[in-house]
């Protein structure tokens, strides 16, 4: 018996076969890496999507959609879907953990998608494949959906026991979902001190978003009278989007418990003995909420997608076609989300929204069905909004939204308009807008 | 014959496809709901004699005082389409001194006067704050004309670049 | 047409506090100097007035032009003097009107 066999045969069987009555259920052949996933189905295309968030989920049921006959399989390493849009109001009680942790059985089921529950750990887009802990699956089509992953190194080089004990002990929640109950739990049991925020340089997820966590801890400290103070780590000059209404909510709302340190680029993070240092100043802290710099998700350097500098360097986000996101050195790759890389010299990268994944995703699909069927393909541009709660009682958000247009060159073009007056009525629409993405992949 | 069968030249189809439509895409496809405020870019900034036209209009021949009207702006505007301005009186006003008119004067904007205030002696305001989009890097005008016919004026330059959130 | 988002730092001033006010009104502020796909210059619509009366009592009038942003956001202070309503009135190029108010209650 050759070595093949006998790992795909568990050693009971292969010794006493024969002795064994027939309607015995056969024991499963042995798992590991080398073996296929999932054979293919149909005649359709295969199409794998990697990473099952926002963009993920939205474009593996779009693909099925317009692509019936496609063979679909979304990869997810998280059993269940975690949303970042709510998840600071999730952190004070606002909404529930229902409301921001999904079920992603019921979509796959109700628009015929396969999902696998599995991690890649390598890509070959010469052979058109996916290596996971489970096994291997090919592809016709590959999405990169993966989100971003935290660029740890940048503070502590090699040492990963650093890393993992910054992550462990001072958790930021911006991927889903291992640290969001650690960081939730933190903060219910917090008696007060002084927590410090970093925040990456841009570009990263969601940049309005750690402002809005800042003002709901706040909120939280000043409404049950803990003795907290927030001081912001900001690597830019100034608080940016939606500058002023954030501004006017920490002066207004948070006066003695949020301070905004802007030019405060970290320098060096000592996590055992909870000090920090930066271009501002030097800082100690009780607790703090410690957010490295962002870079694209692992998949993506799996694949060998990552964009280059002029010197060289690792750009650390997707190369991408700005108009089909395709990957500039292979248009059966896609990235959508978060890991995308810079999209126009005017604005650089999209904002790294929960909205424009959905909204990419969703375009893709599109663009996919369109080339399946030899059509033209049709580059459509997204658009952009965020939601931001900066007042828990009354609840009161501010927002901003960015609208894209291409000028005559071809060259895409940005506009913000800040929404920066915070009101109640926002409240609704944040509400309404994610139920609307919700009901269109959930 | 299985899709992944296709021959792969009918890839290379698709890539020149591709490429084809990039080049030939020149004009906005956006969903019609959706048409950013970019000003083209063959629009450029008023020329100066206009701007002077428009303070010369203001002053009346009255000589302004730089003094007592301050003018709040960002150095660095990270959003050319949202600039937050804001202009403060810092002299004593009353029902019988106060600010009657302000213009507000984006200098590098293809049509400069940006807005107009006209204040009655009810209102007591002090402060008043909009936001400008400019196309470029420029200065800002604020000119105030006082009851007592006092002219007050500031001027403050800004640096904008786009992409505050992205780049 | 859009609600106006207004915020007041005190509906409840004393006599002579000076009160500061922040609204926003959406509206695209279409500049006129935007050319449509078709080659044709899209025509103007921007908010070009802007009323502010205390009951019927004007206290300013604002008249912005195309530098100002889309979502015009206007900020300003006033001297609260006697209880009653601020009203605020937007009107653009194309007669469309948004009105908005605030009640004070002042004492002393």
């Amino acid at each position: 018996m050759d070595r093949r066999s006998f790992l795909l045969t568990p050693p009971a069987l292969a010794i006493s076969a024969a002795g064994l009555p027939s309607n015995l259920l056969a024991a499963p052949a042995a798992i590991h890496s080398h073996t296929t996933l999932l054979p293919r189905r149909g005649t359709g295309p295969r199409i794998v999507v990697a990473g099952g968030g926002w963009g993920g989920m939205t474009a593996a049921r779009f693909l099925r959609q317009h692509i019936p006959e496609a063979d679909v399989v979304l990869l997810e390493r998280n059993p269940t879907f975690w949303s970042g849009p709510m998840s600071n109001k999730w952190l004070i009680d606002i909404v529930n953990t229902d409301f921001v942790n999904r079920d992603m059985l019921s979509p796959a089921n109700r628009y015929g998608y396969t999902l696998i529950n599995t991690t890649v750990n390598g890509i070959e887009r010469e052979k058109k494949l996916v290596l996971t802990t489970h096994g291997t699956i090919d592809y016709d089509y590959l999405i990169l959906s993966g989100g971003i992953r935290d660029a740890y190194e940048a503070w502590f080089g090699n040492d990963k026991y650093a890393a993992e004990y910054t992550r462990r002990h001072f958790p930021n929640a911006y991927i889903p979902n291992a640290e969001m109950f650690a960081l939730k739990r933190k903060f219910r049991d917090f008696k007060g001190g002084t927590v410090v925020m970093t925040l990456p340089p841009p570009p990263h997820r969601c940049p309005p978003s750690p402002y809005e966590r800042a003002c709901l801890i706040a909120w939280h400290f000043k409404t049950n009278n803990i003795p907290g103070k927030i001081i912001i780590l900001d690597p830019k000059p100034k608080i940016a989007p939606i500058g002023e209404g954030y501004r006017a909510a920490f002066q207004e709302l948070y006066p003695d418990i949020i301070t905004h340190v802007p030019n405060a680029g970290v320098k060096e993070v000592d996590p055992f003995n909870k000090r920090i240092k930066t271009a501002a100043g030097d800082f100690d802290f009780d607790h703090a909420i410690l957010m490295p710099p962002h870079q694209a998700a692992d998949i993506v350097w799996y694949a060998g997608l990552i964009g280059k500098r002029p010197d060289g360097k690792p750009t650390g986000w997707a190369d991408i076609h700005p108009r089909f996101f395709t990957a500039r050195d292979d248009d059966d790759v896609y990235v959508v989300g978060d890991s995308m890389g810079t999209i126009s010299d005017q604005f650089g990268h999209y904002p790294k929204s929960a909205h424009v994944a959905h909204a990419i995703g969703k375009i893709v699909a599109k663009n996919i069905a369109e080339r399946v069927a030899g059509k033209e393909v049709v580059p459509v541009l997204p658009d952009n909004l965020c939601y931001m709660m900066v007042n828990a009682d009354p609840q009161e958000e501010i927002s901003v939204v960015f609208e894209y247009e291409v000028d005559s060159t071809g060259r895409v073009l940005q506009t913000q308009i800040d929404m920066d007056v915070r009101s109640p009525d926002l409240v609704a629409k944040d509400f309404a807008w994610i139920k609307s993405r919700f009901d269109d992949f959930l | 014959m299985t899709f992944s069968d296709m021959p792969a030249k009918r890839f290379k189809t698709r890539r020149r496809l591709l490429e084809a439509t990039a080049l030939g895409v020149g004009i906005a496809l956006a969903t019609p709901a959706l048409r950013a405020q970019q000003t083209p870019a063959h629009l450029r900034r008023a020329d100066p004699a206009e701007i002077q036209a428009i303070v010369d209009a203001f002053l009346g021949g009255t000589q302004p005082v730089t003094e007592g009207l301050k003018l709040d702006m960002p150095v660095l505007g990270d959003n050319p389409a949202s600039v937050p301005v804001k202009a403060v009186l810092e002299v004593p006003i009353s029902r019988d001194v106060y600010c009657k008119e302000l213009i507000l004067i984006a200098e590098g904007n293809p049509r400069p006067l940006a807005c107009r205030f006209e204040f009655t002696s009810l209102a007591g305001t002090t402060e008043v704050a909009v936001r400008m989009r400019l196309i470029e890097t420029q200065s800002v005008q604020a000119l105030a004309r006082m009851s007592d016919g006092r002219v007050l004026a500031a001027r403050r330059h800004i640096t904008v670049t786009a992409g505050g959130c992205g780049m | 047409m859009s609600t106006p988002r207004i915020w007041i730092s005190s509906d409840t001033p004393q006599a002579g506090d000076t009160v500061r006010v922040r609204v926003l009104v959406e509206h695209r502020m279409e500049s006129g100097m935007r050319v449509g796909p078709d080659g044709a210059t899209i025509a103007r619509n921007i908010i070009s007035r802007f009323e502010c009366k205390f009951d019927d009592d004007l206290l300013f009038v604002w008249q912005p032009e195309t530098a100002i942003s889309q979502n015009p956001y206007l900020e300003f202070t006033f001297v609260a003097r006697q209880s009653g309503e601020l009203n605020m009135r937007w009107m653009d190029d194309a007669g469309a009107v948004i009105e908005g108010k605030k009640t004070l209650t002042v004492s002393g």
